[in-house]
């Protein structure tokens, strides 16, 4: 939600709800269980029930994005091969300008905040610019530390 | 005695076959050990991946068929689709979502 916050003066997003990756009727993951995430919901077979957890989820996290859901043929994981997750960058001329790897483990916000930074210029955070010279601050205290106890 | 010059008695035939099916065993053997280690290797490093035993079971059997390269790439045109809003009722399509600006696309869902 970051990158949207930070480059939606530039380019455009949409998210696009598929098929469910870990429902109860599935492979359910302990991080959804009731007692931590409380993310439980079984495949939906109908529409109306995508519909309904897409809504869930938009109202449960302040999801600022524009947002679609795919129809129950699934075209849109089809034609993107998206399942579970997988992030596209579309060009201007509606061509295909990134396309990210399957997710979990090759989903990567940081590829396209790259791509965005490379064609309009990198957003910095006052935070995380604080955060990265306490560490190095830190680091350098530690290493007279160091150098003291020797 | 001809005959035996000619065709060695059979008890030293069948010790010449006996040694080739130890020596075939024993292929057999680790070649089965081999093939059990890796199958135990993969589906330990499926469990770490997956986070547990069960889990690397549901992954093989939910997640695997559904996970594609797909064959689309950089460079090619983003194929169209329709989509339905939240309110369930409106479609659109996705190409009514480009030009002009680059899109980011963002696939998932809740769980």
């Amino acid at each position: 939600m970051q990158i949207y916050s930070d480059y939606k003066d530039h380019a455009d997003f949409l998210t696009v709800y598929i098929r469910e990756a870990h429902p109860l009727d599935e492979w359910q993951m302990k991080a959804n269980e009731k007692d931590k995430d409380d993310v439980c919901y079984v495949q939906p077979r109908t529409l109306e029930q995508r519909i309904a957890i897409a809504n869930d989820f938009t109202k449960r996290f302040n999801f600022p994005l524009p947002f679609g859901v795919d129809e129950m043929n699934n075209a849109a994981n089809n034609a993107y091969a998206a399942w579970p997750e997988r992030l596209y960058i579309i060009d201007e001329t509606g061509r295909i300008s990134y396309k990210g790897g399957n997710g979990p483990f090759k989903y990567d916000p940081k590829e396209v905040r790259a791509w965005l930074a490379q064609h309009y210029g990198e957003v910095k955070h006052a935070g995380r610019a604080q955060a990265a010279v306490r560490e190095v601050v830190s680091v350098k205290l530690q290493g007279k530390e160091y150098g003291a106890s020797k | 005695m001809f005959y035996n010059v000619a065709y060695p008695p059979s008890g030293s035939l069948s010790k010449c076959a006996n040694a080739t099916g130890t020596s075939m065993n024993r292929w057999l053997f680790w070649i089965t050990v081999s093939v059990g280690l890796l199958l135990v290797s993969a589906f330990a490093g499926l469990s770490f991946m997956a986070g547990g035993p069960m889990d690397a079971i549901e992954m093989v059997r939910f997640a695997l068929p559904q996970m594609h390269m797909g064959t689309l790439k950089a460079g090619d045109a983003a194929p169209d689709v329709r989509l339905v809003a939240l309110d369930g009722r409106t479609r659109f399509s996705l190409h009514e979502r480009t030009g002009g600006r680059p899109l980011v696309l963002i696939f998932g869902s809740f769980t």
